[in-house]
């Protein structure tokens, strides 16, 4: 096979052999989004453990993409009411989880903080 | 093969710029833009942005959705002056009926009778009906390159001389899955549209039709020459284009060359230029790749937006208008032209002689397809290469289908002993092979050809698809959650997965198809579009092509739709895959091109069905539940016919009711002619042999596009 069925295939084989750091502190919020986003994008392999905070979010390890992006953008704001619709605003907060959870704790009245 | 010429016999277009040629034409020479704020429907909490709408009234009353008007509009124009309707029609849309149902489902209306013509293929049905025309009615649905590959394929009938007259193109309507769709992609420019702008921010989305009545008979004046074609995918990505345009560009060397022309003959180019910031990037390093200095070029986009399934045939229309009229049209909407696209867009609309236009329409799932139309008699007619589209028979080389028993192995056990496959495979049984990264955003009808394309082994260049409904669990999605969060929160993922070739693009994208992409959706012959289209674009030199077709069964959504399913249920899907080639060494079997039967008639005349019997061992029958007595009727007129009666297996009874029960079947007919015998619990007797002179299936499908098609031992 060709094409993504081998590079997910890699990918997945990273994965697994990925040794995940431990968070020192357990951030709610971003505790939060790994559940919320392991269910938005159906990341089906992938355990709230697993979910390494600081790897990179978009076009990493995961195979998330631009249209999982723009599906999380518009949970971002339905969820948070914080609206991110600049492309390059939007590349800098998916950097990480991590980076997600700190812009949506600067800009929302309801997130935990 | 018969290579002749393709003409513009009739031209009928409504669109922003204006309703018909002369009000088109006008537009363009005032370099005037038609978009506004959207005024069709009422918005809840939705944003109102600037859109294309036609001037067509909506009609809240109208049972006819607007889709089906702005064809039919289209149609007339086209066809005025004519005295006699069309051989065959081709119609590009991805909307169908669907502004009609967004209504229905929003105010909880659940009559079945009210969705009649919901699906895409209903579109080209009513044409059918207002014309008169009882030849073929391919419906194709491959996002916003539609209107462009109806074209390319009436090119290819009258170039095969399946038909001497073809009305073709595209259509259409402004509708909320559109509308928020695109918007929920963040490629909606809240300030107009202005392609190839180096501010420009993305699309406005539009509707309208155009049709275009080709021809193959000399005329005195026509309009003009439908001289080449160009199909490919990227096989990249669902929604965004390859980033060098690589796609883009092996179409537009395809056109080329199908018309015979070098690029340097090539003296205007009109974009598929959408406004998108990647689209328009991607089109012009394609363009700087293939013209070393390239000619006038625009984007009509600008003024019109984009009308999608519509767009391509609107635009082969603005390229015969520009011939005939010696126009280049503006790049109207252009601010300041962006310098990282290397190209100079025409500012103003200019007057000049035009003799030959490359036309651009990409789309979704990375499909892409360009047409060259010339002043007529301008290319030297093409030396007769593509000698295989005469030849009627594909070789097959490999088969898979999926039934409510599971696999191919499973479904052939449980009908050898004669018992039923119909129902719902489980999930797990598509997912077997599937990499879960693979599949994660995708519905069951894309894991459904996911699965097929799969278990079929080879890799194929070319992907044809038949799907009667698309992906039904995405739309309804899509709409389910628009509507609870009063149109706040679209889904993205819904909507790039609810355009029907969606599935195909994944098929593509898994196995690296870059050739032509095609989905068929014509109802109950969707299967049977998908192998004539087929064998119409694949030459003698191809690669294996997989041809497949599939529907998924919606709980809610299918009932609804499906009229089969209501006269006999269970909720059944599947569907089946066949991976042909011209080459025959080690084929399996041979099938040919189906044969459209007269639709929308009794089949009085069954000389033509009579004589496909010929040496033919058993026929399986296709008759939809909904249709069942009528075709029971046509069918008894067969049998009647026949000089020595002949097995019959009505196979839906096995498989269940779904559009493309056929395709499952065609499966069935090449695996038992392998085995070498029917299974004799399907008869009521014996086991049947197929050998020697008897090793002949005829797949017969009634219903209301009746087709037929022959599986024979090579």
């Amino acid at each position: 096979m060709l094409g993504i069925y081998h590079i997910l295939s890699q990918s997945q084989k990273e994965l697994f052999s990925l040794t995940h750091a431990t968070a020192n502190t357990m951030d709610p919020l971003v505790e939060e989004l790994k559940v919320k986003l392991i269910h938005l994008l159906n990341l089906a392999d992938v355990t709230p453990a697993s979910f390494d905070e600081n790897a990179q979010l978009v076009g990493g390890e995961l195979g998330i993409d631009s249209i999982d992006v723009l599906e999380m953008v518009v949970m971002i704001e339905k969820d948070y009411g914080v609206v991110i619709n600049n492309q390059d605003l939007g590349e800098k907060v998916f950097t990480s989880l991590t980076s997600l959870a700190g812009y949506i704790r600067a800009h929302s009245s309801t997130a935990g903080s | 093969m018969n290579t002749s010429r393709v003409f513009i016999a009739g031209l009928g277009l409504i669109s922003p710029l204006g309703r018909g040629q002369a009000a088109t034409l006008a537009a363009l020479r005032d370099n005037s833009c038609a978009i506004r704020p959207l005024e069709l429907f009422p918005l809840l909490k939705g944003e109102t942005l600037p859109v294309g709408q036609t001037e067509l009234a909506e009609d809240a009353a109208a049972t006819t959705p607007r889709t089906h008007r702005l064809a039919l509009l289209a149609a007339r124009e086209a066809m005025a002056g004519q005295h006699a309707p069309p051989d065959a029609i081709v119609l590009g849309t991805t909307t169908g009926g669907i502004l009609t149902s967004e209504h229905l489902l929003r105010s909880g209306d659940m009559r079945p009778e009210a969705y009649r013509r919901h699906g895409l293929t209903t579109v080209a049905e009513f044409l059918a009906q207002e014309l008169s025309c009882h030849g073929p009615c391919l419906t194709v649905s491959t996002a916003c390159s539609s209107g462009a590959l109806a074209i390319a394929i009436a090119r290819r009938m009258l170039q095969a001389g399946l038909a001497r007259r073809v009305l073709a193109g595209g259509a259409d309507a402004l509708c909320r899955l559109t509308y928020f769709g695109f918007h929920s992609l963040q490629l909606v420019d809240r300030g107009g549209c202005h392609p190839l702008d180096r501010d420009r921010q993305g699309m406005a989305v539009a509707e309208g039709a155009a049709l275009l009545l080709l021809t193959s008979e000399r005329l005195p004046w026509p309009l003009a020459e439908v001289a080449g074609m160009g199909l490919s995918c990227d096989a990249h990505h669902a929604a965004a284009p390859h980033p060098e345009g690589d796609g883009a560009c092996r179409a537009m060397q395809a056109a080329l060359a199908d018309a015979g022309l070098p690029p340097a003959a090539i003296d205007y180019i009109n974009l598929h230029g959408t406004g998108t910031p990647e689209n328009d990037l991607a089109e012009a390093k394609a363009i700087r790749r293939l013209f070393a200095v390239p000619p006038p070029l625009s984007s009509v986009k600008g003024a019109s937006g984009h009308s999608l399934a519509a767009a391509g045939a609107i635009e082969a229309g603005v390229a015969a208008l520009a011939i005939g009229h010696g126009l280049l049209p503006a790049n109207t909407g252009l601010r300041s032209s962006d310098p990282a696209l290397g190209l100079a867009p025409l500012d103003t609309p200019r007057d000049a002689p035009v003799t030959a236009v490359l036309s651009n329409s990409f789309g979704f799932g990375g499909n892409n397809a360009a047409l060259v139309l010339t002043a007529p008699g301008l290319a030297a007619l093409p030396p007769a290469t593509a000698k295989a589209q005469a030849q009627e028979f594909f070789a097959v080389h490999g088969t898979a289908c999926l039934s409510g028993a599971g696999d191919t192995a499973t479904t052939l056990e449980r009908l050898a002993h004669g018992e039923s496959v119909a129902g719902q495979a489980e999930a797990t049984v598509l997912e077997k092979n599937l990499p879960p990264r693979l599949i994660r955003r995708l519905q069951r009808l894309p894991r459904l050809a996911l699965a097929l394309a799969s278990a079929v082994s080879g890799i194929p260049r070319a992907i044809f698809f038949g799907s009667g409904w698309g992906g039904q669990t995405e739309t309804w999605n899509f709409l389910t959650r628009l509507n609870e969060s009063e149109e706040q929160f679209p889904s993205p993922t819904d909507f790039v997965g609810s355009v029907h070739n969606a599935p195909a693009g994944q098929v593509a994208m898994h196995l690296g198809a870059t050739g032509a992409n095609v989905t068929c959706s014509g109802g109950d012959a969707s299967f049977a579009q998908a192998l004539f289209c087929a064998a119409l674009l694949v030459d003698d030199t191809a690669d294996p092509v997989l041809v497949l077709g599939a529907d998924e069964g919606h709980p809610r959504f299918t009932p609804l739709l499906e009229p089969s399913l209501r006269a006999a249920g269970p909720l059944s899907d599947g569907g089946g895959a066949l991976l042909l080639s011209r080459r025959r060494e080690g084929a399996r079997c041979l099938v040919s091109r189906p044969r459209f039967l007269p639709h929308d008639t009794e089949l009085t005349d069954v000389t033509e069905l009579t004589a496909l019997t010929a040496g033919c061992a058993v026929i399986l029958a296709g008759l939809p539940a909904a249709d069942r007595e009528r075709d029971e009727a046509r069918l008894g007129r067969l049998l009647a016919a026949l000089s020595r009666p002949l097995p019959l297996i009505r196979y839906r009874a096995y498989t269940g009711e779904f559009a493309s029960a056929s395709a499952l079947a065609a499966v069935l007919a090449v695996s038992w002619l392998r085995a070498g015998h029917i299974p004799g619990p399907l008869l009521d007797g014996p086991d049947l042999p197929l050998t020697g002179s008897t090793a002949r299936i005829l797949l017969l499908d009634l219903g209301k596009m009746p087709n037929a098609t022959l599986f024979v031992l090579p």
